[in-house]
């Protein structure tokens, strides 16, 4: 999968799982910071991994949280987890 | 229903449709982020093993201005601060600072020991410390008819939540003391006296008391299903011979260096001259870290293991059940749903202490 598909279908999730209001899956900052700029905390990061985790089929690891701080970092990890 | 690593799906733990209500039910609460806020440096008690009592704090200046505690407030909801948690010492002794902060932050609670009424127009959850019967709480508080009070202050009062906090002493007080509190209508939580790092006094539990608490518990809780606020995994998760640092590794600033996200970031414990220091900053300061299974901690570290808990069905239910007591207890409004989780569940294995924190 590319990543650009891989950020589409994480910025759904997100969008989806925080009912965000005014954006789209292709609209989403891909560079926008969850945490300093979209204010996420971390119940939502972890519902968020959750739903990634069963879109993706993939598990991911409690330590590596904080360095999912955008969709490209988040698309990024999944990619590599894929392969 | 699994992946194909053999691990259970989220969404198939959510297809079980009271499984999925309580989610919903929970998750909203999702926004809340709480501070602490030690209110004043006095109290009318002395207890033992009182953790405002050790360290600096109980040294802080006192700030009795009102509208230097609005100002906090507003600064607080300014960097997201949902949450406020009113202690130390005995916050019912400044009911005019109690009513500024309720003023500017609507939801919180407030930690005391019912010596003293809190005015009604004070909207937050109140906890009641009890400690056993009026015996024993003239014995460790050196209160007289401590219980009769606390009763004729909070009787039918919406905000009110006793917390009966087992010592060795005074398991066996238990029952006779939720029984005088569901007689009046009101609800009961528990707690596990949790030493501060330099007590060396007799309240201290072992194994076996805390083996026999968790048999207490779960009696009390089968007797007085309406009257106790609290769920099997409560009791699992606040008796283990691991405190809850070990099981679940603390989000609190104090154990958790990472500031990523979280309790770890955002948390913080001010001091009665509204000063604060990261380093020292949890619910419970000065309270030893390896033997903390304070009831407020609980409600912050286990909720906040999400995704550890849902591994599976079983786990998950339990950690349902551990955040709807913990919004029930601490939530004006939040009315608790029936236990999901009858059984059993042991914690699930994550992270090492210490490598914690980051959800």
């Amino acid at each position: 999968m590319k990543l650009e598909a891989i950020q589409i279908k994480v910025a759904a999730v997100i969008i989806s799982e925080l009912k965000l209001e005014g954006v789209t899956p292709e609209t989403f900052d891909c560079e926008l910071d969850l945490i300093d700029e979209l204010g996420i905390d971390s119940m939502d990061m972890a519902t968020i991994v959750l739903v990634l985790q069963d879109e993706f089929g993939i598990s991911i690891n409690e330590n590596d949280y904080p360095g999912l701080s955008n969709i490209r970092l988040i698309a990024e990890y999944i990619g590599r987890r894929l392969n | 229903m699994k992946n194909e690593e053999g691990k259970w799906k989220f969404s198939a733990i959510l297809a079980d449709p009271a499984v999925k209500a309580r989610w919903e039910k929970v998750r909203k609460y999702f926004f809340l982020r709480e501070s602490t806020y030690d209110m004043s440096n006095r109290c009318n008690l002395r207890c033992d093993g009182c953790y405002y009592y050790e360290g600096d704090k109980q040294f802080a200046v006192e700030n009795r201005e009102p509208g230097a505690w609005r100002a906090l407030m507003r600064a607080e909801k300014a960097r997201g601060i949902t949450y406020a948690v009113l202690a130390g010492a005995e916050p019912a002794l400044v009911p005019d600072l109690l009513r500024a902060c309720f003023a500017e932050m609507p939801l919180g609670c407030i930690a005391t020991n019912g010596v003293k009424f809190i005015p009604a127009d004070v909207g937050y959850k109140i906890h009641i410390s009890v400690w056993g019967n009026d015996r024993s709480s003239e014995r460790v508080r050196g209160a007289k008819d401590l219980l009769l009070r606390q009763l004729e202050n909070y009787h039918d009062d919406a905000r009110a939540v006793f917390i009966y906090t087992f010592t060795p002493d005074n398991i066996h007080e238990a029952r006779e003391t939720v029984e005088a509190v569901a007689k009046g209508g009101g609800r009961v939580g528990f707690n596990v006296f949790s030493p501060t790092v330099k007590y060396e006094g007799p309240l201290r539990h072992t194994p076996i008391s805390l083996a026999v608490v968790r048999a207490t518990m779960l009696e009390l809780l089968a007797a007085f299903p309406r009257q106790v606020v609290y769920s099997a995994y409560n009791a699992v998760a606040h008796t283990s011979p691991q405190g809850l640092h070990e099981l679940f590794g603390c989000s609190y600033p104090r154990a958790n260096p990472s500031t990523d996200i979280g309790l770890g970031r955002s948390f913080r414990q001010y001091r009665a001259d509204l000063s604060w220091d990261r380093d020292s900053s949890c619910c419970v300061p000065d309270t030893d870290c390896r033997e903390c299974r304070h009831y407020a901690a609980g409600s912050a570290v286990v909720t906040a293991r999400l995704v550890r808990h849902a591994a599976d069905p079983d786990a998950f239910k339990a950690w349902l059940d551990y955040v709807d007591t913990y919004l029930a207890t601490w939530v004006m409004g939040y009315e608790k749903g029936e236990n999901l989780q009858a059984k059993i569940v042991m914690p699930p294995v994550g992270a090492a202490a210490g490598e914690g924190g980051r959800e």
